[in-house]
């Protein structure tokens, strides 16, 4: 049975009951036996022998008591929390419209920002995977403002001779893909070179096998190679015996020596090799081939300041020595995982930021609507505060309500961050160890962290101003509202900072939204339609000679001509769009690479027909010929930008330059323009034209080279067409790196594009979410004067009067809100610049855009409750009172 | 005859047996058994109080507390609903076992 009145408990009153108790047996048993005829002294004697022990049953009764007490309280407790949940939960679904808003408002919120909060783990907070990895570091040379580069062999030997601070120096440099053959089609594989020192530098013990011995690392030593964990697995079948097994490469035969592990990925694809770096001893003294990318790993306890002035003064003394050879006298060292890290850290702490700015929103908007809430029932509350319940019962009813919207928000957003982690792994950021990132035991308690925190937020205040209320006041109401004032100014508030919040959010996807436009309408330089790219790379081992390299280039492009539907091939280094050529320094006649109006330029070689078929226009001069050959006179093709930073307004033609070709004699020559051509983009859409410079692939032949081909018929249609074609001319070539231009472009702007729906979208749900909070607000303030409103009303105000006064109210808070978040935006926006392009981050046209948006969100949410006071019938007003 | 010491257990029976009567306080309880028994068997009276409380705990009993016809305040315990159940399964249990040990005892010889 259930007691509805108790005394409150107390230790004493239960020793006195157990007292009386037991007293009352005594002398009830002491009157039976005096009335026997015993006497008192006699009675009382055998009463207490009958009895027994009394003290010891005294305790044993007390801890009985105790203990029931105890049970009791506890099983009171688990009662009232109960009825609590019970009772929130029918209120929750009393007002399913306030409960819906709040959760999915809430969801949205903790969804996001676990989501976001996973990214974030995996990528910026969780340790790189190698032994070591907070002493490795990186090392580049500066050349030039802020851009850096490889390092020379000669650099990279006379710091490995001298420097102190590193247990070892190590070194990886790119290399062509080689074609994997013996393992069904012929199959080009990322490769990189490797010297020893480096697996030990960057270091994880491997899969398989082992990495490279010194031995191996030595130009003439017996091929080795070590494979990626995927290429083992996909390429290799997961071979068991795969120690010892040969692989054709390029026409080599090499022995697989070890398999790297599962968590070895630097940078992209996980299919790779690398094969042993190998450098000649010639090598060491060549101090202009930037190719190295050089790793260290710091001595134990070696602070990287140490290892930073050690390289740097060693630097500054090899370009002392070496004054004309052009040698950097910068260098740059910094942790690898600033290294790696670095050029994300932006985005995804825009990303963060932009997520943290819908949560606080999510809150305010919450709190604004539980404390409309707690005002609706002032009444109910009122009633319960008479009835008896105390002030902390009812913050503890209030908080478990809130509680309830917290955690079933929290449920919900688990369940938006898991789509959302999905939707951020397949998206087309190329962010280091991104496709790692999963929902995790760290992300789930920050969700429920989150949601609880924000329950007890946003539950607490109104709870505890609606729980000390006046009492006699709200009664004598009849529940309404008295303090107005005070409430309206604190949900004011809240709509201020909403908006705030919303315009920081909205301007910075504005600001997104204006440059993924801008890039979309950057003219790349040359026509894009129906245009395929394909590298082809030609093994070393048997393609020994420039002019063998050269001959079958031109049969290679010769047969796809032929195909029938293919309109025009041309050849070039490195296709546009698809990344930097060769960066060397480009002077004019009479100066040299230091003068100081040398141009870094960006170097790539020609065929006759590139041009014409990539569709770019020859503004001066004239396209390479068959005649451009590589005994023949050294000629070049400028880009406009060059031809203007070298030349200026004067024609180029015939004028000379110099830059990094170099004749029989290993001197550089003098080349000859031949012609000017219109400016292309080279590496994506978003960096600046480069300067550039074409020499005819004759002079200029390299492993690799990138065709062009545009077809009559769509193009991807020609492609087996094009495999057998080059397959006549060396049945074990393969295509590499197969895609349309349209294809590449749309990768290179698959990034700023997903940064901007991410933004725009976070921006979208800030914006319902003000819209909801300035809405809130304004009803609530015309649900109070309703008497008011139904008085003017009766004494014949005018109905557009009141209107534009209530909106008015809803207006003042956008204004306040928007100037208040310009503000921040103006400093705000400023972390954003390395993310916007062809925009400044205080864009006039955006920040304008943005609040004329927000002024016209704020009147619109005013004008509906607006509306709706001016159709108050003015008696019914009035009588409700 | 010698006192019987009252087999452990059975005083909660008892008490729950004599309660079915109406609430009762601890000497009339003791009494009322007594009076049934003719004083056969000897309960150390100490003892009935932890068993009362203890009962109360576990729910069978409810004490409340009441003025007697000499008008003074005592402890009067109530059988509970579920008190009543607990005793008739209690009792079921009991009469199979005595039941049971009659008929051990007053066995004649084996007969297998």
């Amino acid at each position: 049975m259930k007691r509805i009145f108790r005394l409150p408990f107390s230790r004493d009153r239960m020793r006195r009951d157990v007292d009386t108790e037991l007293n009352f047996h005594l002398e009830g048993r002491i009157e039976e036996l005096v009335a026997q005829g015993m006497s008192r002294a006699d009675a009382d004697a055998e009463a207490r022998r009958r009895f027994g022990d009394r003290a010891n049953v005294e305790a044993e009764v007390e801890q009985i008591d105790l203990s029931t007490h105890k049970r009791r309280a506890l099983r009171e407790r688990v009662d009232d929390v109960r009825l609590d949940v019970t009772f929130a939960l029918r209120q929750l679904r009393k007002s399913p419209g306030f409960t819906v808003v709040a959760v999915v408002t809430l969801a949205l919120g903790i969804g996001a920002n676990s989501a976001i909060f996973s990214v974030v783990n995996g990528v910026l907070l969780k340790p790189l995977p190698y032994e070591h990895s907070d002493r490795i570091v990186t090392i580049n040379e500066g050349a030039g403002g802020d851009s850096w580069n490889a390092i020379t062999f000669g650099d990279y030997a006379s710091w490995k001779a001298r420097q102190t601070s590193f247990e070892v120096l190590g070194a990886t440099s790119g290399s062509g893909p080689l074609t994997l053959t013996g393992v069904g089609d012929p199959t080009p594989i990322s490769t990189s070179r490797a010297s020893a020192n480096y697996w030990r530098a960057v270091h994880i013990a491997p899969a398989r096998g082992r990495y490279f011995t010194d031995a191996e690392d030595r130009p003439g030593a017996t091929p080795a190679v070590v494979v990626s964990y995927a290429f083992w697995q996909n390429r290799l079948s997961a071979d068991p015996a795969v120690v010892g097994r040969s692989l054709m490469l390029n026409g080599t035969e090499r022995v697989v020596v070890g398999v790297a592990s599962p968590d070895y990925i630097l940078y992209p694809p996980a299919e790779k090799i690398w094969i042993p770096l190998a450098t000649p001893d010639s090598k060491d003294v060549d101090h202009t081939d930037h190719e190295l990318s050089v790793y260290g790993l710091l001595k134990p306890g070696m602070p990287i300041e140490r290892g930073r002035s050690e390289i740097a003064a060693l630097q500054r003394d090899i370009a002392g020595q070496f004054k004309d050879a052009g040698v950097a006298s910068q260098v740059r060292v910094q942790s690898l995982t600033d290294t790696i890290i670095g050029p994300q850290r932006a985005l995804v702490l825009t990303l963060l930021g932009a997520v943290a700015i819908v949560l606080l929103i999510v809150c305010a908007n919450v709190a604004n609507l539980l404390i409309a809430r707690a005002a609706v029932r002032r009444g109910e509350i009122a009633i319960r505060a008479a009835l008896g319940a105390s002030l902390a019962r009812i913050v503890a009813q209030l908080l478990v309500e809130s509680l309830l919207l917290g955690l079933a928000g929290g449920v919900l957003g688990i369940g938006v961050a898991a789509a959302g982690v999905r939707f951020l792994v397949s998206s087309p950021m190329s962010v280091p160890r991104l496709q790692d990132v999963h929902m995790d035991g760290a992300v789930l308690a920050f969700a429920f962290a989150l949601s609880t925190g924000c329950a007890i937020v946003f539950g607490l205040l109104p709870a505890v101003r609606a729980a000390r209320l006046d009492l006699q006041q709200t009664l004598r109401d009849g529940g309404r509202e008295s303090r107005g004032a005070v409430r309206e100014r604190s949900r004011a508030m809240l709509v201020i900072g909403e908006l705030c919040l919303t315009q920081v959010l909205v301007i910075a996807a504005g600001l997104l939204i204006r440059s993924a436009i801008l890039l979309q309408s950057v003219s790349p330089g040359f026509a894009t339609d129906n245009l395929l790219v394909t590298n082809i790379v030609l093994p070393g081992a048997r393609y020994t000679t420039d002019d063998a390299r050269e001959t079958a280039y031109q049969r290679i492009g010769d047969a796809v001509s032929a195909v029938p539907g293919v309109r025009a091939v041309g050849r070039t280094l490195i296709a546009p769009i698809h990344g930097g050529g060769w960066n060397c320094q480009a002077w004019h006649e009479g100066a040299d690479r230091n003068d100081p109006s040398a141009v870094s330029s960006d170097v790539r070689s020609a065929d006759p027909t590139f041009f014409s078929a990539i569709g770019a226009p020859l503004l001066l001069g004239r396209a390479f010929t068959r005649a451009d050959v590589a005994g023949g006179p050294r000629v070049v093709i400028v880009n406009q930008t060059l031809a203007r930073k070298l030349f200026g307004n004067a024609n180029p033609i015939g004028r000379h330059m110099g830059s990094c070709m170099f004749g029989a004699d290993d001197k550089p020559v003098w080349l000859e323009v031949v012609g000017v051509s219109g400016d292309m983009r080279a590496n994506g859409f978003a960096n600046e034209v480069p300067s550039q410079l074409y020499v005819p692939t004759p002079q200029f032949v390299n492993g690799y080279n990138a065709y062009v081909i545009r077809g009559t018929v769509p193009v991807a249609t020609l492609l087996p067409a094009i495999r057998q074609a080059v397959a006549t001319v060396d049945p074990a070539l393969a295509l590499s790196a197969v895609s349309t231009m349209d294809d590449a472009i749309g990768r290179t702007l698959a990034l700023p594009r997903f940064t901007m729906w991410l933004l725009s979208l976070l921006g979208a749900i800030g914006l319902i979410l003000a819209l909801v909070g300035v809405y809130g607000v304004i009803s609530y303030i015309v649900t109070q004067r309703t008497r008011e409103v139904g008085i003017r009303i009766a004494l014949g105000a005018n109905v557009a009067g009141i209107q534009w006064m209530l909106v008015r109210q809803g207006l003042a808070l956008g204004v306040a809100g928007i100037a208040l978040g310009s503000a921040v935006s103006l400093i705000a926006m400023r972390y954003l610049q390395s993310l916007i392009y062809g925009v400044t981050a205080h864009d006039p046209l955006t920040f304008g855009g943005v609040a004329l948006l927000l002024i016209a969100v704020a009147a619109a949410a005013s004008w509906i409750p607006a509306r709706r006071a001016t159709r108050i019938d003015p008696l019914a007003a009035l009588r409700a009172n | 005859m010698d006192d019987l010491d009252l087999i452990r257990g059975t005083l909660d029976l008892f008490i729950l047996k004599t309660l079915t009567w109406g609430p009762m306080h601890g000497l009339a309880i003791l009494r009322w058994i007594e009076q049934i028994t003719e004083s056969r068997l000897q309960i150390e009276e100490g003892a009935l109080y932890p068993a009362l409380h203890r009962m109360e705990q576990k729910g069978w009993l409810e004490g409340e507390w009441g003025v007697t016809d000499g008008n003074r305040r005592a402890k009067y315990y109530k059988l509970t609903a579920r008190g009543r159940k607990h005793f008739s399964a209690r009792l079921s249990l009991w009469e199979r076992y005595t039941q049971a040990a009659a008929m051990v005892f007053s066995a004649k010889g084996a007969t297998a």
